[in-house]
């Protein structure tokens, strides 16, 4: 047993000093971090203020004193604090008290400065071409941005008609999309604004009939109820699935290339002189593993930051932990056995490929069926695959993390499947590997593999 | 005391190969064993099973007095024919790996392993890396990791394989060391004078089948000297006139001079004074006989070809050759 621990030390500290192996675990996290912070202020957004010339042709002489009022630097603040307080209402209490009440400071941090658009009416007889010109044009004072040509019917439709009319809108190349999207949301106002007007009817009182706040689901189960969380059904499942795959990754890639190195190096036959090839399996299998489940810890430690800081954590059930960790074992200890099966079997990395494909086509598997089995745990489908190993553990976790935890003895008929597939696996495993340390030349294929397991 | 090693009708067969056959051996915890053999005679598999890393058909194995290599792992040192090192490691970590694997306690570890590397002149590399060592320096390693805990057995297959001169002698006063330490060894080597140079006894081995096994004084007594070594004093003399001794049965010119192979049942000194009378020497002496040619006799015997027979006279020559020159 001290042997094994041995070994197990030595292949859990060679790997975590190794310096690949911690800028890997720090790749993820940082990439993150990149999206989250570094690219917004990379790109500014915060402070780019959309500003510029608009000219307007508007032959129904409505819309141009509705659009003069939407695009009034306190009009464009107010829909923002309106837009705000929507977002708001739907954002989980955490967020919500960390906002607090969002001043006119904290809104334009969010958004970027008041535009400010100069609008400039050109007579409805105006040639348009000639005004498109003037789109291109570049000149000492502000941009030219948008042309707008609004049709004759946008305000009040033709006689027999219902429908409306809307608009034209020309801009120069590269203009900003904010800028377009400003433009847009201001003649939305504006033109909503003039068509009611010109119906005689109140603005406030259209505004109050349309509006009917979403409100946020409550899930019902059988042992509580509590808030729906839109997207996390789908969030945690596919999180799960995701820490089991990079954990038996981790371990499974380092433990192919640690034999694969070892015998390549010829120290595997001074090992063997020291322990046997069960030991020397037992101790790397132990060692990776420890391995694994410090990347896993990281990245189990780092979600549950996250769901905590955005109060979400009583949506998730602390006993998954427990879970993921049982099946990432027992996961593990099948892929991992069987790629360093391969290790031992080939004589270099390149060889090791043709026999990983099924390994990586069955790590794949569950990838595939994912959305079926996170949205319908229950079907007769999802049930079957969470007793077929090697993918039950998968199936199963997808299940657990699902909206429909399945009932504790489907639990744990999967696990007790799962630990007999880690014996039929570890036995596999070690005929190869007793064999195919010491075999070189020729790199075997599945069939072999099998013949040795026979003749072992 | 027990034997290091005893091997009772052991047996090892790869799909229609037999590698070993009914091999029985015994080595006393004293000896200096050489097991010899051209490539193939199943040396290294013998070794494989010794080491408990193969394991026999049929047969019976006691190492250092129990059933298996795999109850006295921590007792038994083992360099064998294709050895490595982590190339990435410290020096100093691996031999702290090897010592731990094979029992050697924590305290105390990190200055023996520093004496190992000052005894062979190494010291202060403990922090480098194996990698950033010269193949010699990796050689004197690799013994360590051999020998790092002190075996009561020592076994080393085809230790002087790729050695240049240099390391060879190198290598051979680390095993001579290591004897007088007081551990058995057992080396394989298909270049036989190597054996004749370092072993107290010999196991020949050929196509799995033991031909020989025993000490080497004894081999030299019992097979009788045939060959005699011969310079003419004047370098201009009829050395073919020898030929026609009816004591002469062949004779060769070798690059030193000249070789005599006697009829069987002469007596040397008889044909020393023949020769003698026939050319002046500058040179007369008996030469010992050869592993090789002992080997080859004992070979014959199991009626081979001539042709195979000079094939395999061929390749341990050649083989000795390459061991020399390398």
């Amino acid at each position: 047993m001290k042997r094994v621990v041995h070994v197990a030390v030595r292949e859990f500290v060679v790997t975590v000093s190794n310096r690949a192996f911690v800028i890997g675990l720090l790749v993820m996290p940082a990439l993150l971090a990149g999206i989250g912070m570094l690219i917004p202020r990379l790109f500014n957004f915060r402070d780019f203020k959309a500003e510029g010339q608009v000219r307007i042709i508007d032959p129904t002489g409505l819309i141009v004193p509705q659009l003069r009022t939407a695009m009034d630097g306190r009009q464009i603040a107010a829909r923002r604090a309106e837009q705000t307080r929507r977002a708001l209402a739907n954002a989980p209490p955490m967020v919500r008290d960390m906002a607090g009440t969002p001043g006119d400071q904290a809104i334009q941090m969010a958004f970027g400065p008041v535009p400010d658009f100069r609008l400039e009416e050109r007579q409805a007889s105006a040639d348009i071409q000639t005004e498109k010109d003037w789109l291109m044009e570049k000149g000492p004072g502000l941009p030219h941005v948008a042309l707008i040509v609004v049709h004759p019917n946008a305000a009040i439709p033709k006689d027999g008609e219902t429908g409306y009319g809307t608009y034209d809108l020309y801009i120069p190349a590269n203009l900003d999309d904010r800028i377009d999207g400003e433009i847009q949301s201001s003649l939305r106002e504006a033109l909503i604004n003039a068509r009611g007007e010109a119906q005689s009817l109140n603005r406030e009182k259209i505004n109050a009939l349309i509006q009917v706040p979403r409100v946020r689901s409550v899930t019902v189960t059988s042992g509580d109820e509590r808030q729906t969380v839109r997207g996390f059904n789908i969030f945690l499942p596919v999180s799960v699935g995701a820490l089991l795959f990079i954990g038996v990754m981790t371990g499974g890639q380092a433990l192919l290339t640690s034999t694969v190195e070892e015998k390549s190096n010829r120290v595997i036959e001074v090992l063997l002189s020291a322990v046997s090839p069960m030991e020397l399996m037992a101790g790397k299998l132990i060692g990776q593993m420890a391995v694994s489940l410090l990347v896993l810890s990281l990245y189990i430690a780092m979600g549950l930051t996250v769901l905590t800081s955005l109060s979400l954590f009583g949506l998730f059930n602390p006993w998954l932990i427990l879970y993921i960790l049982i099946f990432f074992v027992i996961m593990y200890l099948v892929f991992g056995s069987l790629m360093m099966a391969i290790g031992a079997a080939v004589n270099e990395m390149r060889e090791a490929q043709g026999l990983m494909a099924p390994l990586i086509l069955i790590l794949i598997i569950p990838w595939i069926l994912w959305m079926p089995i996170s949205r319908n745990p229950d079907s007769l489908t999802s049930v079957a695959l969470s007793f077929i190993p090697p993918i039950n553990t998968f199936a199963m976790l997808l299940r657990m993390a699902s909206a429909a935890p399945p009932p504790w003895w489907q639990v744990w008929l999967s696990i007790l499947i799962g630990v007999g597939s880690v014996f039929a696996a570890i036995w596999f495993a070690a005929k190869v590997f007793r064999i195919g340390l010491l075999m070189y030349g020729k790199p075997p294929n599945l069939a072999t593999l099998i013949r040795w397991a026979r003749s072992a | 005391m027990t034997a290091a090693i005893v091997l009772k009708g052991v047996t090892k067969t790869f799909g229609r190969t037999k590698a070993v056959e009914n091999l029985d051996l015994i080595i006393p915890r004293d000896a200096l064993y050489g097991f010899i053999g051209p490539n193939g005679a199943g040396k290294t598999t013998s070794i494989r099973i010794i080491m408990s890393i193969l394991f026999p058909d049929h047969g019976e194995v006691s190492i250092l007095g129990f059933r298996s290599a795999m109850e006295a792992k921590d007792r038994i040192g083992y360099l064998p024919e294709e050895r490595g090192l982590y190339r990435k490691m410290s020096v100093g970590s691996f031999l702290s790996y090897m010592a731990k694997l094979k029992g050697v306690k924590d305290p105390g570890l990190q200055k023996r392993v520093e004496r190992a590397l000052e005894s062979v002149g190494l010291g202060g590399t403990a922090r480098k890396r194996c990698e950033e060592l010269s193949k010699g320096m990796m050689q004197k390693v690799q013994f360590l990791a051999a020998t790092i805990h002190q075996p009561d057995l020592l076994i080393l297959d085809e230790p002087f394989s790729g050695l240049d001169p240099v390391s060879s002698r190198m290598l051979r006063d680390l095993v001579q060391t290591e004897h007088r330490r007081g551990a058995a060894i057992l080396f394989s080597t298909h270049v036989m004078p190597h054996a004749e140079e370092l072993c107290d006894s010999v196991v020949m081995m050929h196509q799995g089948r033991k031909v020989l096994d025993e000490r080497i004084d004894r081999i030299r007594r019992q097979y009788d000297p045939r060959r005699i070594h011969f310079d003419p004093l004047d370098p201009e003399a009829d050395v073919s006139l020898l030929k026609a001794l009816p004591e002469v049965e062949d004779l060769q010119r070798t690059e030193g001079g000249h070789e005599l192979l006697l009829v069987e049942g002469t007596d040397p000194a008889q044909a020393m004074k023949r020769i003698v009378q026939t050319i002046t020497p500058a040179r007369l002496e008996i030469s010992r006989p050869r592993l090789e040619d002992i080997f080859i006799k004992l070979v014959a015997r199991g009626q081979e070809t001539r042709e195979s027979l000079d094939e395999l006279r061929a390749g341990l020559i050649d083989n000795a050759a390459k061991g020399a020159a390398v």
